[in-house]
């Protein structure tokens, strides 16, 4: 499962581990919106911040090599897009659509390897997001892993029994997603009848909700003017 | 088609954070009302859902495969609000977790698939009264449109497509709004025969507000693609500037005059901050309109009590 080592990862107790979460949240933002205005991908620029990057990484004790591989997901879409800016005869902005996407994909990995997904959402909580909304992505968070198997349990079974070991055929693949549908519905309102019987009132407590400190208000100023000191000394 | 951090210029990407945060409070809002708290793991559940069935690929023509989005599917069945609601925690827990979209795109990517993606998967289905090809019109709409305004998106911030790329985009979104359409139809009646009774009809007082939906949206697109086609020079002009210079994204912006900060006008610090004020104001009316109705909502229930 891909959110598993991410998932360990954000269990580390480094310092980078115990700021709140609106705090990293805010200097990811600062960091993305930064990055947004580069103008050249090749420069002093992109180098500066693929050191703050790495700092980061090594300072939260997250193994460099694996985060920077993950974050290359964005590859394939970047280099498509890449590829038609490059035969419109602009490669310079063809480089640049791909250093900017893959750095924001390290920043936002970064986050989310330094956060458990419970501290998330409180961060998200305390910037005011619809809680409907964050309720409804804790359950989805935490089915994951639960219904992601279920399928490939499914698959390998409809495999094992006929057609071709690479693909599904259509029908089945639809027939598949129908039965799965109506287990994930049937678990769902076990889920919810299991809850309410212990007491489940359309709220889900959060426990040891930590408060934002000046400590943390104090790291996200400095890290964030170190980011937009960057944008600003070097070319 | 998720769009990755650092494809959308600051003015774009702040355009649309900026319509789809108050939609999506709007949506939560209205999904809470419809759809009572207490069937919040169903909606967590069916996210999780949608995640497992997009593992299930199937081959399309030679060496490619496909699976299914999912807004048309949701939105036959939870409803309009609810789907929407769903789709956008899909969509930022793919943001975040895998890495599958961006975090600054998120505002165009809820917008596209969430926003876009279930009204255009829902009004279909509304209008045709629930039968089959409502659900087929509505799968293909919702992803012709997403995929439709994301590569709008990406073409006004200035990404370099050639127009023969565009053509031949305009057809594959075509051919996986077919798919789309024929697997969520598939999946409709499997689940009709597995277990009957989840597929929600619509609601036959919907059927107005999905006309004017519609009406809307195609006078829009109407209009647009005929401004694209009278004025291609005039449409450059507009995404050269909304690329390069930003002054074409000012109607979200209004008190910021020309969108631009009068000490620093036309440098990236000022645009970025005009972006950045832009989107702290609909946030800050986001959250008093939220204060403004949990106080008035609580000052009902006191006289009610």
């Amino acid at each position: 499962m891909r959110q598993r080592c991410i998932e360990d990862w954000s269990r580390g107790s480094s310092r980078f581990h115990r700021v709140h979460a609106t705090a990293k949240i805010a200097i990811l933002l600062t960091f993305l919106i930064t990055v947004s205005t580069m103008r050249s991908a090749v420069g002093w620029f992109t180098a500066g911040v693929f050191a703050l990057l790495l700092a980061t990484a090594v300072l939260a004790d997250i193994p460099v090599l694996r985060l920077f591989g993950r974050a290359a997901v964005v590859l394939p879409f970047a280099l498509c897009f890449a590829a038609l800016s490059a035969i419109s005869g602009r490669t310079e902005a063809a480089v640049l659509l791909i250093v900017r996407s893959y750095i924001s994909a390290c920043a936002a990995l970064l986050l989310v390897a330094t956060t458990p997904m419970p501290r998330l959402i409180e961060g998200l909580a305390l910037l005011r997001l619809p809680r409907f909304l964050l309720q409804v992505m804790q359950f989805l968070y935490r089915y994951l892993s639960v219904l992601m198997t279920e399928a490939e349990a499914m698959r390998t079974a409809a495999q094992s029994r006929a057609g071709s070991l690479t693909h599904l055929e259509f029908r089945r693949a639809a027939a598949i997603a129908g039965v799965l549908f109506a287990r994930a519905w049937n678990r769902a309102e076990a889920v919810h009848r299991a809850m309410t019987a212990r007491g489940f009132a359309g709220q889900l407590p959060v426990a040891g909700a930590g408060s934002f400190r000046a400590a943390d208000l104090a790291f996200a100023v400095t890290v964030c003017a170190v980011i937009i000191g960057l944008r600003f000394v070097l070319p | 088609m998720h769009i990755p951090d650092g494809f959308l210029s600051t003015p774009v990407a702040a355009a649309m954070d900026a319509v789809a945060l108050p939609l999506v409070a709007g949506m939560a809002r209205r999904a809470q009302r419809t759809f009572d708290d207490h069937r919040i793991p169903l909606m967590g559940v069916m996210g999780a859902f949608i995640f497992a069935a997009q593992m299930l690929s199937f081959p399309v023509g030679i060496g490619t495969s496909s699976h299914l989005v999912g807004g048309a599917l949701l939105a036959t069945t939870l409803g309009p609000a609810a789907a929407c609601i769903v789709m956008t925690a899909i969509l930022v827990t793919q943001a975040l977790i895998f890495q599958d979209g961006g975090v600054l795109a998120l505002g165009a990517n809820v917008f596209n698939m969430a926003i876009a993606g279930v009204l255009a998967g829902y009004v279909p289905y509304v209008l045709l009264k629930g039968q089959r090809s409502g659900i087929f019109f509505g799968g293909l709409l919702s992803v012709v449109v997403s995929a439709a305004l994301a590569l709008g998106e990406l073409v006004s911030s200035g990404v370099a497509i050639p127009r023969l790329a565009l053509e031949i985009s305009a057809g594959v979104f075509l051919f996986c709004g077919i798919i789309e359409g024929a697997i969520t139809v598939a999946v409709v009646s499997a689940l009709e025969r597995i277990q009957p009774g989840i597929i929600r009809e619509p609601h036959p007082a919907a059927r107005r507000t999905a006309a004017a939906v519609a009406g809307l949206a195609g006078i829009t697109a109407g209009v647009g693609a005929l401004a694209a086609s009278a004025w291609p020079d005039g449409i450059e002009k507009l995404t050269r500037s909304a690329g390069m210079t930003a002054g074409a994204a000012s109607f979200f912006a209004a008190p910021i005059a020309d969108y631009k900060l009068p000490f620093t006008a036309g440098t990236w610090p000022g645009r970025v901050a005009a972006a950045l004020i832009g989107v702290a104001l609909v946030y800050l009316l986001c959250v008093a309109v939220s204060r403004a109705f949990h106080a008035s909502k609580a000052a009902t229930k006191r006289e009610g009590a």
